[in-house]
């Protein structure tokens, strides 16, 4: 599975008015959600191989481990948002038609959801070899795409070496892949085996590779021979759902512009259950478009979604939710935190603008800003206790380091503190601040206030936003904050540099820590707490780091080169301990992830570490996922 | 000047208009300062080439104008050029056109079948309690912001589970016959419409009143009196019937408005329109989809004010087209 980091989608709520409904108690006072674990769900350990003989041939399907279903049922999930814009996983660069993806597309390996260890779905075995620069990859026998062509090596040698080689849709799919700047060779062994040579170790490589949809190359290749322009609209939204031929679960029936996309059972799919019923269980999976958050939530209560998957429920409802939950015939889920974090970060950027040679941050705001008592401070005034809540509701964890909660690799060494004025106060005197009655004074006597923004149309942020600006009041800092359109926030942090605070959140990686790099290292495109701009080659050059940005770049580098778990962790636990110390990001919280389903869903067992882009969401096993009454849908 | 020698002027009239609005409408969205790839910028998954190869596919690495010439030509040639997402602009456009116009025809219907008897009733009790009614409904319709009611009825929808929440068909529509797709559409159909005549309502309501006091007040009202006519038959056969000229005007700008759609409404009800679409597109800067959808507007308004002259001029044989 892959952990992509992607921004928390400015969720742009039009309607503000439910936040008007009556205050609820806290998620923190009422905490009786039911937490899914493995006490719950107890590990069903690795999947079975079956092998079903009939008069033609032979086949090797993976037996699926939770209870036995019966075939049946249309499932309507929906995710807030305007619709995939693609239904080409190669092309597809936003989150809801890669999702779709995931739906259509069986991957290579996909990382189990008990043990979050990768494991084959189209493969059979994976082998490293010694040297830890080869993988030998073999596919299952008897393997079928949706038109009943068998999928073979030739299909996997086609999609790394052609459409992921060669750059087509989008082509960051090949910049993942690529260990230090080098698309990885992949040769055929055999019909059914491939060999994938790195030229150096690179660990990250397998969790990237389970992002990789597999492609029917009987059916993509004439598009790859054409001009690469036309590869966008291969498979667009617009195009003939017969046309598409999948390998996963599902496939397309049909979309319905703006209101939905319908798909159905693919019968080739290569799993079966312990009776030997073919599966997805599912005879129809139906991805409906909300583009309104509250409409979403009254779809589920009114029983036309089945489902209401992670982000669906945000803190400020989920109370309200939770009241309903007997009456409205569902269960809600906790998932434990979300890979996501929120923080503030200062500019530290100490540059020039070479296109009018003023400084993108005024010069005495860069020595606060890259003055480490002044980031302490700041980091030491916020009450996090007291964001989550009244903010979030209780819906939500303090976080104190890069790597959430969520995160096997998190430093347990690095404590949570409390809010502390008093620690506070002290470290702005360290740094040479002095505290007058009208306000904070630099040792030039220059008063401190700087701007905050953060992405407007997030009630969340904005709370977020006013609670900072009120403690930081205490320590006589005045913060004007302003919320501004999520495309300027970005472009201001992406290329005009010319902000002094923000407020905003990535969803981070749950299982990679390697994945942070672009954003860890120095060089990295979104290395957003001092940003270098690329130069004409698109290579970002650093000239200027500090000595812990140095420090990053190293650790990173080796945690993606060592395969030793244990020495992983502790270059892992050490950039946490940096980031800790110099507070780039000025880490805020966590959302915990919550899930509503209808209790007429048999199989739905939620993991933390089986979430996966929408639709498929927490389904991580939405093959085995049935109805308990195929009559009674959508009678309730 | 006879009719059809009128409209080929007036439409060549409206080509410059069109041209202006092409490169307003143009000039507006570039100083616009979204960036059409901030979603992209802001994911680290996505790397720097792809973005630059993304630009280049947008053509977003060329100067304005020599983006707004591509636009204009291939325009010229009837191609609307490709969304970001790389589809065809005019396929997303018919896709979305039909549900729009749907709803858009049964609105204005609804809206004229309820607000023209409603002004008229409203008149002619002036001042007495079912003008009051009348006004208190229409003040209500303008002043409740559309989301707003829109998400109360679908709260109502869903207390009484009688009405769908929102889209316009059930997922399992294409497997009904044809009668039940239609009364699938039509249960659907019933907020969205409600909602938007509600809004529309007012407008036309206080029209319809204020025209038909105007005429009640002419000189030709007292003589039709005077020499002893029925009260009914001066209101209905001659006052309303003078009345009504003006709101045909209205009905050209409603024409206009059926194909740009309500973007809020569509969005809270998740209704498929191309309002919605529209919304999206400028929030994310397609500037193909964006221009489409204006100029779409555009030729809807110049053709709705051009149907309304017209039929002006059928209605009231004084006019001359001129």
């Amino acid at each position: 599975m892959r952990r992509r980091l992607a921004l928390f989608c400015a969720s742009a709520t039009l309607v503000t008015a439910c936040s008007s409904l009556p205050k609820q108690k806290s998620m923190a006072e009422s905490n009786n959600l039911s937490v899914a674990s493995p006490d719950k769900f107890p590990n069903p350990g690795p999947f079975k191989l079956v092998t079903v003989n009939t008069d033609k041939s032979m086949e090797e399907l993976w037996q699926s481990r939770g209870d036995t279903g019966h075939r049946g049922g249309t499932f309507t999930v929906s995710t807030f948002g305007s619709g995939p814009k693609t239904f080409n996983p190669w092309a597809a660069a936003d989150v809801e038609s890669d999702g779709i993806g995931f739906l259509m597309f069986e991957h290579l390996v996909d990382t189990d959801a008990w043990t979050g260890k990768a494991y084959g779905r189209l493969a059979k075995s994976i082998e490293i070899s010694a040297d830890k620069k080869d993988y030998i990859i073999t596919l299952r026998k008897g393997l079928q795409w949706s038109d009943g062509k068998p999928i073979t090596a030739d299909d996997v040698v086609f999609t790394m070496n052609t459409l992921i080689g060669r750059g087509f849709g989008n082509s960051s799919r090949r910049d993942v892949l690529s260990v230090y700047g080098k698309f990885p060779t992949t040769t055929k062994v055999d019909n059914l085996t491939v060999k994938i040579h790195t030229d150096i170790p690179f660990v990250p490589f397998l969790s990237s590779l389970s992002g990789v949809a597999i492609g029917p190359k009987h059916i993509v290749e004439p598009i790859t021979k054409k001009p690469m322009k036309e590869f966008q609209a291969f498979w667009d939204v617009n195009c003939d759902p017969k046309s598409l031929v999948t390998s996963g679960r599902f496939k397309l029936l049909r979309y319905v512009p703006g209101q939905r996309a319908e798909f159905v059972r693919n019968e080739k799919y290569g799993m079966v259950d312990r009776t030997g019923t073919r599966l997805p269980y599912l005879d129809k999976f139906v991805y409906a478009i909300v583009p309104d958050q509250n409409t979403q939530i009254l779809k589920f209560y009114a029983g036309e979604l089945e489902l209401l998957d992670i982000r669906s429920v945000k803190g400020p409802d989920a109370a309200l939710m939770k009241q309903r939950e007997k009456t409205g015939n569902f269960t809600m889920h906790g998932l434990g935190p979300d890979d996501g974090t929120m923080f503030i970060m200062f500019n530290l950027n100490r540059r020039k603008n070479p296109e009018n040679g003023k400084y993108y941050v005024e010069p005495m705001k860069q020595k606060w800003f890259n003055n480490i008592y002044f980031r302490q401070a700041v980091n030491h005034a916020l009450d996090r206790q007291r964001i989550v809540n009244n903010v979030l509701r209780g819906v939500g964890i303090p976080l104190y380091t890069p790597e959430s909660e969520a995160s096997p690799f998190i430093n347990k060494d690095l404590k949570p503190y409390p809010q502390d004025l008093k620690l506070a106060s002290e470290l702005l005197a360290k740094g040479g601040f002095t505290k007058k009655p009208d306000g904070l004074y630099d040792a030039d006597g220059h008063k401190v206030e700087f701007s905050l923004l953060t992405n407007s149309g997030n009630i969340i942020r904005d709370a977020v936003c006013i609670i900072i600006a009120d403690e930081l009041k205490k320590l006589g800092i005045k913060v004007n904050y302003q919320p501004i359109d999520f495309n300027i926030l970005i472009s201001k942090v992406d290329h005009a540099m010319d902000w002094e605070a923000i407020v905003m959140g990535l969803t981070g990686p749950r299982l990679e820590p390697y994945d942070g790099a672009n954003v860890w290292k120095s060089d990295g495109r979104l290395h957003m707490f001092d940003q270098r701009k690329p130069d004409s080659t698109g290579k970002i050059p650093v000239n200027d780091a500090r000595d812990w940005e140095t420090k990053i770049d190293e650790l990173f580098d080796k945690m993606a080169t060592t395969f030793d778990e244990a020495k992983r962790h502790k270059y892992c636990n050490q950039y946490q301990a940096i980031v800790y110390e110099q507070q780039p990001f000025i880490y805020l919280y966590t959302p915990l992830l919550l899930t509503a389903i209808k209790n007429s869903v048999g199989n739905y067992k939620p993991m933390p570490l089986g979430i996966n882009y929408t639709p498929l969401g927490s389904m991580h096993n939405l093959e085995e996922i049935y109805f308990y009454n195929t009559q009674s849908k959508g009678t309730n | 000047m006879s009719v059809p020698i009128y409209i080929l002027k007036r439409i060549l009239q409206a080509l410059p208009l069109l041209f202006i609005i092409s490169v307003m409408s143009f000039t507006m969205l570039k100083l616009a300062p979204i960036d059409p790839l901030a979603t992209l910028r802001a994911n680290p998954a996505i790397s720097a080439a792809a973005i630059k190869a993304e630009e280049e596919r947008l053509g977003l690495n060329k100067p304005p104008v020599v983006q707004y010439g591509i636009w204009l030509s291939s325009l010229l040639q009837g191609d609307l050029g490709v969304s970001t997402s790389g589809s065809s602009v005019f396929v997303l456009l018919m896709q979305r056109a039909g549900n729009t116009l749907l709803l858009g025809v049964l609105t204005i219907f609804f809206t004229w079948l309820i607000a023209v008897p409603l002004g008229v009733w409203a008149a002619v009790h002036r001042g007495r309690w079912q003008d009051k009614l009348c006004s208190m409904i229409s003040t209500t319709g303008m002043s409740m912001p559309t989301f707003l009611m829109a998400l109360l009825l679908l709260m109502v929808a869903l207390a009484t589970r009688m009405l769908p929440i929102g889209g316009l068909t059930s997922p399992d529509f294409f497997e009904r016959d044809s009668l039940g797709q239609v009364l699938d559409m039509a249960q659907h159909l019933i907020i969205p419409v409600t909602v938007l005549t509600f809004v529309g309502l007012a407008g036309i309501q206080r029209q319809m009143r204020a025209n038909l006091l105007d005429v009640l007040r002419a000189e030709y009202v007292r003589t039709a009196r005077a020499k002893g006519l029925p009260e009914n038959t001066v209101i209905y056969h001659h006052a309303v019937r003078n009345a009504i000229n003006p709101l045909i005007t209205l009905l050209g700008f409603e024409f206009a408005a059926l194909l740009s759609g309500a973007a809020l409404t569509e969005t809270v009800l998740a209704y498929p329109g191309l309002g919605r679409l529209t919304l999206e597109a400028v929030m994310t800067k397609d500037m193909n989809l964006v221009m489409a959808s204006i100029m779409l507007g555009g030729v809807m308004l110049i053709m709705g004010n051009l149907l309304a002259d017209i039929l002006l001029k059928f209605v009231d044989p004084r006019i001359t087209l001129q």
